[in-house]
């Protein structure tokens, strides 16, 4: 899968789970610039994009991602 | 060494003269040298047979932190995991040791002889080294974010073991990450005027909060305590609420004075209290009070629980909440108490949970007069009662003795006047408190003068630095520790 296409799809996962008017991720996007973006909300953000790209996560691949663009870096791996 | 002390005053006079001396500003390992042996004085003042576990952690840890890092390198990854989970569990081995072996054999032996076996357990003298509960954390924080890949070991150990030891923090905290806190030993510190000022007047604040309310407050509810059971409901009632007013007055006071200490020697130290009383749920409470801890807990168990319990929706997300926050509970001692006080915490998460707003931090805005709007000002003391309740049964010595003070409290004597000896100077002083809790908080301490307004007179400014210090020298009584120094 090519790396826009992942971020296309990521744009819609969070509008539709963070409830948002329109998205545009970035790589260097976080938690930080999204209010919504909270340690609940982050939760269920991965179960839905692991659900959507039909992958699995480690707990240790999620805890060292800092932004969008090292969560992409890890989809790419597994697509 | 308490910092409200006259032997503290002397120890930092020669600690700040050497750490600022021309030759030393240009040389940051000597100054972190310095500050590496004043702290492991300052430690061993307040227990020198500790100062070999605290050296001695300091090293293990050390290395663990060198061996991980070349085992990831080399893509080891199960022996990488495998050394961090050993160095977790070195940490808490440590804190399970001192704090709470006796607490477990005893209830174990309890146990036993319940169901008729016979079991004596001679209490170990074991005593709490202070500051484990502390250190400990640092060092394990360390571990978990060189394997998270969020720093590098350090490769100075005398700046790694300034970061574990830097005494201003040592005792009672707050407990700094290395990913903030390690970054500042790598410069060398000139004195730096107006950081140097802020941190006095944030340590004066830790002693007007400590001396002239937490202290007095102390002694009033030591007083009741010790005599519950012949007291009116009323004056349980409000025995609670001003409880809680000084675990929050001696705590936060004993921050600050850190803090401001740090500051002098030119470090942030990580906040500790953020307004506590302005909560307007519990998620919120803890996200402001004793935040180094809440935070350190949160970010190295809730979330690695959150997330392997991620796809058990609510149901997940409460056991992570339970679980967290009976271990917060559980980290300040021994005693069933505290894990009750966890769950009861923990059952006032609930209606957050199932709302879905529990991670959601809503701004706190004013109304048109500036003041809380309504619907927040019940919030907020609706917050203050319900935790103040849980102070009940984390000051109590067994369950049993929290369940008499709560039926104390629920008996027709509570709608009679409470009689306690509080003195009104104390009275004055804990409404000028809250009211600085309003006014004051978007500021890290009330004493954060802004630079337009009546505070950027100076002769307005040294009226007020006069008169908390004739408060602290009219009030001074017997120096009381600190609530936290046991922890």
């Amino acid at each position: 899968m090519e790396r826009q296409e992942i971020f296309e799809k990521l744009n819609e996962i969070f509008t539709d789970v963070l409830d948002l008017d329109e998205c545009n991720l970035t790589d260097e996007t976080s938690a930080n610039d999204i209010e919504e973006w909270d340690s609940l909300s982050h939760i269920q953000l991965i179960v839905a994009i692991e659900k959507a790209f039909k992958i699995k996560f480690t707990s240790l691949e999620i805890m060292k991602w800092n932004n969008v663009g090292e969560m992409v870096d890890s989809m790419m791996e597994k697509l | 060494m308490v910092v409200n002390s006259v032997r503290f005053l002397l120890f930092f006079i020669v600690v700040f003269t050497v750490y600022y001396l021309p030759v030393s500003k240009k040389h940051p390992r000597f100054q972190n040298l310095w500050l590496l042996l004043s702290s492991y004085f300052f430690y061993g003042v307040a227990d020198w047979t500790m100062v070999p576990l605290l050296i001695g952690a300091t090293l293990v840890f050390y290395g663990l932190g060198a061996w991980l890092k070349s085992e990831m390198r080399k893509q080891h990854h199960k022996n990488a995991s495998r050394l961090t989970t050993f160095g977790v569990c070195l940490g808490i081995g440590l804190l399970l040791y001192f704090k709470y072996l006796n607490f477990f054999a005893e209830s174990f032996a309890e146990l036993l002889s319940s169901i008729g076996l016979k079991a004596t357990w001679t209490t170990l003298n074991i005593v709490l080294p202070i500051g484990v509960s502390f250190f400990t954390f640092k060092l394990i924080s360390y571990i978990i974010e060189i394997h998270r890949e969020h720093i590098e070991p350090s490769k100075d150990f005398v700046e790694f073991a300034t970061y574990i030891a830097f005494f201003p923090a040592l005792l009672s905290g707050p407990i700094d990450r290395p990913n903030t806190f390690i970054p500042q030993l790598r410069r060398s510190h000139s004195l730096d005027y107006d950081q140097a000022v802020d941190g006095c007047r944030q340590i004066l604040w830790g002693m007007f909060t400590k001396i002239c309310i937490a202290d007095h407050l102390a002694i009033l509810t030591d007083i009741i305590w010790a005599d519950y059971g012949s007291q009116s409901g009323s004056t349980l009632l409000i025995w609670t609420l001003l409880y809680t007013m000084q675990i929050y007055t001696d705590f936060d006071g004993y921050s600050n004075m850190a803090i401001g200490v740090g500051k002098i020697l030119g470090f942030n130290i990580t906040r500790n209290f953020n307004h506590p009383l302005l909560a307007r749920n519990i998620a919120e409470f803890w996200r402001n009070w004793h935040i180094s801890l809440t935070s350190w807990i949160t970010d190295y168990v809730f979330m690695p629980l959150n997330i392997a319990f991620r796809n058990l929706a609510n149901w997940g997300v409460m056991l992570a909440v339970v679980i967290n926050i009976v271990l917060i509970g559980l980290w300040h001692g021994a005693n069933w108490t505290f894990g009750l006080f966890g769950l009861y915490h923990a059952m006032l998460y609930v209606p957050l949970v199932l709302s879905g707003s529990f991670g959601k931090n809503k701004k706190l805005r004013p109304n048109d007069y500036g003041l809380p709007k309504l619907e927040d000002f019940w919030k907020m003391l609706a917050n203050f009662f319900f935790v103040s309740l849980g102070f009940i049964i984390f000051h109590a010595e067994s369950i049993t003795d929290a369940f008499r003070f709560f039926s104390g409290i629920l008996s027709t004597s509570l709608f009679t006047m409470p009689s306690l000896p509080l003195k009104k100077a104390t009275m004055v002083f804990i409404l000028i408190v809250l009211i600085l809790e309003w006014t004051t908080r978007k500021k890290e301490h009330p004493l954060q003068f802004s630079t337009d307004g009546i505070f950027k007179y100076s002769a307005v400014r040294y009226l007020v630095y006069s008169v908390i210090s004739l408060m602290l020298f009219l009030f001074a009584g017997e120096v009381e520790t600190f609530i936290y120094f046991q922890f």
